[in-house]
């Protein structure tokens, strides 16, 4: 908050100038990164920079190295890391808005227990519990070769998604407890069903409060290696990166490039939603 | 014990982005003077208050106490005191520490400290509050407090930003004189941020009216009261406000309406349409203006009748034992009245 | 809403314990009712004073869980005062900056710093060292027990957890009226002393909160940590605290049932403080107004 208008400019680039010493180990190992999916090698040093598409070029004709002929989709791996962090992403949405409003709104007996054992989930281990749902994953697995990939799918999402749901409907509690009852009233009053209210009036004033639910459940869903690699059987971006570090036969450049191509929707998607949140919230307030 | 300074604003210009706050105002506010600075919400009148203190920087324009020039100066080198509407106290500190606060930034010795405090703490007769926190404290206490912050490293000048709003009427009263008198016995040059005119005129020495950003008179509560030189200033100043009426002004004769009434001598030179200005309580019922009575409110000693004229409302003070009713032709002679230019409105 | 909760934990919870008092090694379902009582949990106990590698994980999750905490909490205080002392729009573009590891893809994440603390001279910071002259060999950083590789979990982890407290005190520091930091100003207060004298003492609740709350967190987090070993950038022992062990011996093979002892172990410290937690932060109060503004 630029507080008084007199003040030194000093005291503010010296905490600019902090804040950027701090940041600098992190922007240089990403940027390395990404720079070395466009060269020849690795770079790590900041020498051995050589520049090539070629890299890029392989990622998406599947090729995984210069010679073998090991072929890899790019694009289907993609896909299903995109089908798993849409799949966290609507299930974690729905069901804490509806849970949410349901906590905020509606009384009913056991509803403290329900908070608190909320609360007390997002403490909980989630590798304690990731062994118990491997169990039933196994004991459940059906037979059938697709309908196995498929089922897979499901289990993944359901379980990750289950485990961003307590802060979520902890969220989205927080917003509905936000708007005050009388929109509500008023809505019943002119003779609409509960459900019309939720639907016609509280959502929309709850929008900001769902977009951050589901950017924050998207992340996690595509960013995530555990659950993926214990369940999934087909391949995300993360268990391909995971199975091809050093390997003998991967071309280092070209995982950077498909590391790039996995970081850059995260920080695309995260811009966006930057924008359309701070838009929302600026409706209401004043600096 | 306290330097007393003088304040000169030259052409302060202020924008954020392309809202233009203040518009090139000039003031000099004198030694010891308390200068109320008066206008409706969002004419700028704050935030002038905010460039006296430093917290902005003038877009154009430069400030000089006693002629320095302070333009670029934060706070702290200006050595002013600063009270908010809404106290600002350090919820977290008790009154003692919050008092001490500015002391201990200047890294002032603690016996000395100590000794301030008690010397403004006395003075503002919160000596007995100090173990207190915020929290625990009235509202009037928590302005005395805030008062004391201010005054107790000795600032050139005391900067007040609306202190009173937040307290109930009877209260405010009350403060109102008790400020005027700790002001005058300091001699403090004090500059004064209120919307409320009757406060204004209560307690300043003069008054700056600004609207829209723009100055638009300064004077003594009198010269403001009786020689408005804009119609706003008249409008506004003043309880009930000044009544306005269109006029036509020609060899000393102001017709309005059907009727006519004689013009002052000072005005014998006026011609054309004008705008006729003259206060409720300046006003005899008899012969000059007609109207019809529209409405009475019995004030107990005094009644206010409004009286509609050419359509246009005009409100009256007459003695409480006069009779009244809705629908009465009365005709209306203003003792006292003011000219303003028809379309600039400002006084002829 | 409460069929999901009850699939998703009270099951697996109750499974997970059961499991532990089995003899279950590597999924084989067999011996699914082979109870065998506590053994598990004194075979834990004995390998804790004797085999040298366990206790390396007890310590390590120990000095990893105090050492994070602290950087975490401070690391993120101190980047919620600096933004705040910044003009808005810097201020959030530097928010977003940090980020960046706690969204990035784990993968990625654990990627980049596998190049960067990579043991030979192709790490990007011991190639750094060596052109500056400090060293002349490639150090294998991660290697280096005890603190080499704790040092580089703290940072890997630290990285991502100090958005957390960032996020929480940035929201609280906007609720501090601004008139009070105004107020300071015209005193003569600097930047550091309104925040050691009037922000940070109206931070306390916010610290607590953050300071439990990545307690908890710091206790059951793996994910950041489990590429980074199984990549053998960090030294096996030393680079893995008690939650990686368990998924490790449950998935990458390994005496599973002690794996699940050590889990409800971690399980009873996480609920116990989940619920210390919620006592010390008066949730009660929040949660006995179903209907109001706090």
């Amino acid at each position: 908050m630029r507080d008084i208008e007199t003040k030194s400019r000093k005291s503010e680039l010296l905490i600019i100038l902090t804040i950027v010493i701090a940041s600098v180990p992190m922007i240089l190992a990403f940027s390395l990164l990404v720079l070395s999916s466009f060269s020849e090698e690795m770079v790590t040093n900041l020498k051995s920079f050589r520049p090539t598409l070629e890299n890029w070029i392989n990622l998406f004709q599947g090729k995984m190295a210069i010679t073998g002929s090991i072929r890899v989709n790019i694009f289907e791996i993609t896909l299903n890391t995109l089908i798993v962090a849409l799949g966290v992403a609507g299930l974690v949405t729905i069901v804490s808005t509806l849970a949410g409003y349901a906590l905020s709104r509606m009384d009913f007996r056991g509803r403290k227990h329900v908070m608190i054992a909320l609360l007390v989930l997002h403490a909980f281990p989630g590798v304690a519990l990731i062994v118990g749902v491997y169990l039933l994953y196994k004991l459940t697995l059906p037979q059938d070769p697709d309908l196995m990939r498929f089922y897979s799918f499901f289990y993944v999402i359901l379980a990750r998604g289950a485990l961003e749901i307590p802060m979520s409907v902890w969220l989205m509690k927080g917003f509905f407890d936000a708007i005050p009852w009388e929109f509500e009233w008023s809505g019943i009053i002119d003779g609409a069903s509960r459900i019309t209210v939720w639907r016609k009036i509280m959502l929309p004033l709850v929008k900001p409060g769902i977009l951050a639910v589901a950017l924050f459940a998207f992340i996690a869903g595509w960013q995530d290696i555990i659950y993926v690699r214990t369940f999934l059987i087909d391949q995300t971006l993360a268990t391909f990166i995971e199975s091809n570090i050093e390997s003998e036969f991967s071309h280092m450049p070209l995982i950077a490039a498909a590391g790039t191509l996995y970081l850059l929707p995260t920080i695309v998607f995260f811009l966006i939603a930057q924008r359309i949140l701070l838009q929302g919230y600026s409706g209401g307030l004043k600096g | 014990m306290i330097a007393v300074v003088r304040i000169r604003l030259e052409n302060i210009t202020k924008e954020f982005g392309d809202f233009k706050a203040l518009d090139g105002i000039d003031l000099e506010i004198e030694e010891g003077e308390f200068m109320a600075l008066l206008g409706p919400s969002g004419s700028g009148k704050s935030t002038l208050l905010y460039i006296i203190a430093g917290i902005y920087k003038p877009t154009k324009g430069r400030i000089y106490f006693d002629d320095g020039d302070v333009t670029d100066l934060p706070p702290k080198d200006r050595n002013v005191g600063l009270v908010f509407q809404n106290w600002a106290l350090y919820p977290h500190m008790s009154v003692f520490e919050n008092i001490t606060f500015p002391l201990e930034l200047r890294k002032v010795a603690k016996g000395e400290i100590r000794r301030k405090v008690a010397e403004v703490t006395e003075m503002l007769k919160i000596e007995n509050l100090l173990d207190r926190y915020p929290w625990q404290l009235s509202g009037g206490q928590q302005q005395r407090v805030a008062i004391a912050r201010a005054l107790v490293k000795e600032p050139d000048v005391l900067l007040l930003d609306e202190p009173l709003s937040n307290l109930d009427a009877l209260l405010r009263i009350e403060v109102r004189a008790e400020l005027k008198r700790l002001q005058k016995k300091l001699g403090i040059t004090a500059v004064y941020v209120t919307h409320d005119q009757a406060e204004a005129l209560a307690m300043a020495d003069r008054i700056a009216v600004i609207k829209d950003g723009r100055l638009l008179q300064v004077g003594t509560p009198e010269e403001i009261y009786e020689r408005p030189r804009h119609k706003f200033v008249g409008g506004f100043i003043g309880n009930p406000p000044m009544n306005f009426l269109n006029g036509f002004a020609d060899r000393g004769i102001l017709r309005i309406g059907k009727s006519t009434i004689p013009l002052p001598k000072e005005y014998e030179s006026v011609r054309g349409e004008v705008i006729v200005g003259f206060r409720p309580h300046d006003v005899e019922i008899g012969e000059g203006i007609e109207g019809e009575v529209y409405s009475v409110e019995h004030l107990g000693r005094e009644q206010i009748v409004t009286v509609s004229v050419e359509g246009e409302m005009v409100k009256v003070i007459v003695p409480g034992d006069r009779r009244f009713e809705f629908g009465d032709k009365v005709r209306l002679k203003p003792k006292k009245i003011v000219l303003f230019d028809k379309k600039t409105e400002t006084a002829i | 809403m409460l069929v999901m909760v009850l699939i998703f934990y009270l099951i697996p919870l109750v499974m997970t314990v059961y499991l532990s008092f089995t003899s279950m090694k590597n999924w084989n379902v067999k011996y699914l009712f082979d109870l065998v009582g506590f053994y598990n949990y004194h075979r834990l106990f004995y390998m804790f004073q004797h085999d040298p590698s366990f206790k390396a994980i007890v310590l390590t999750t120990i000095v990893f869980i105090l050492i994070t905490l602290v950087v975490n909490v401070f690391g993120g205080l101190g980047l919620a005062l600096g933004t705040f002392f910044l003009s808005d729009i810097v201020g959030s573009k530097f928010r977003l900056l940090w980020l960046l590891p706690r969204i990035a893809p784990i993968a990625v994440y654990s990627l980049v710093w596998y190049y960067f603390f990579h043991e030979t001279s192709i790490g990007t910071l011991n190639s750094i060292l060596m052109e500056l002259g400090i060293i002349h060999q490639p150090i294998p950083w991660g290697q280096i027990i005890p603190w080499g590789a704790w040092s580089v979990i703290i940072f890997v982890n630290g990285l991502v957890g100090v958005s957390f407290g960032m996020i929480v005190f940035t929201s609280a520091l906007n609720q501090i009226p601004k008139e009070l930091v105004i107020a300071a100003r015209v005193d003569g207060a600097s930047a550091w002393t309104i925040s050691k004298r009037i922000l940070i003492p109206l931070l306390k609740w916010h610290l607590l909160y953050v300071l439990t709350w990545q307690f908890l967190s710091l206790l059951t987090t793996y994910c950041h940590l489990f590429l980074l070993v199984e990549w053998n950038l960090v030294n096996r022992d030393y680079g893995t605290t008690l939650a990686l062990y368990v998924y490790n011996t449950a998935f990458l093979g390994g005496e599973l049932d002690q794996g699940l002892a050590a889990a409800v172990i971690l399980s009873v410290i996480g609920v116990s403080g989940g619920f210390l937690t919620l006592k010390l932060l008066g949730f009660e109060k929040m949660m006995k107004r179903p209907r109001g503004d706090v």
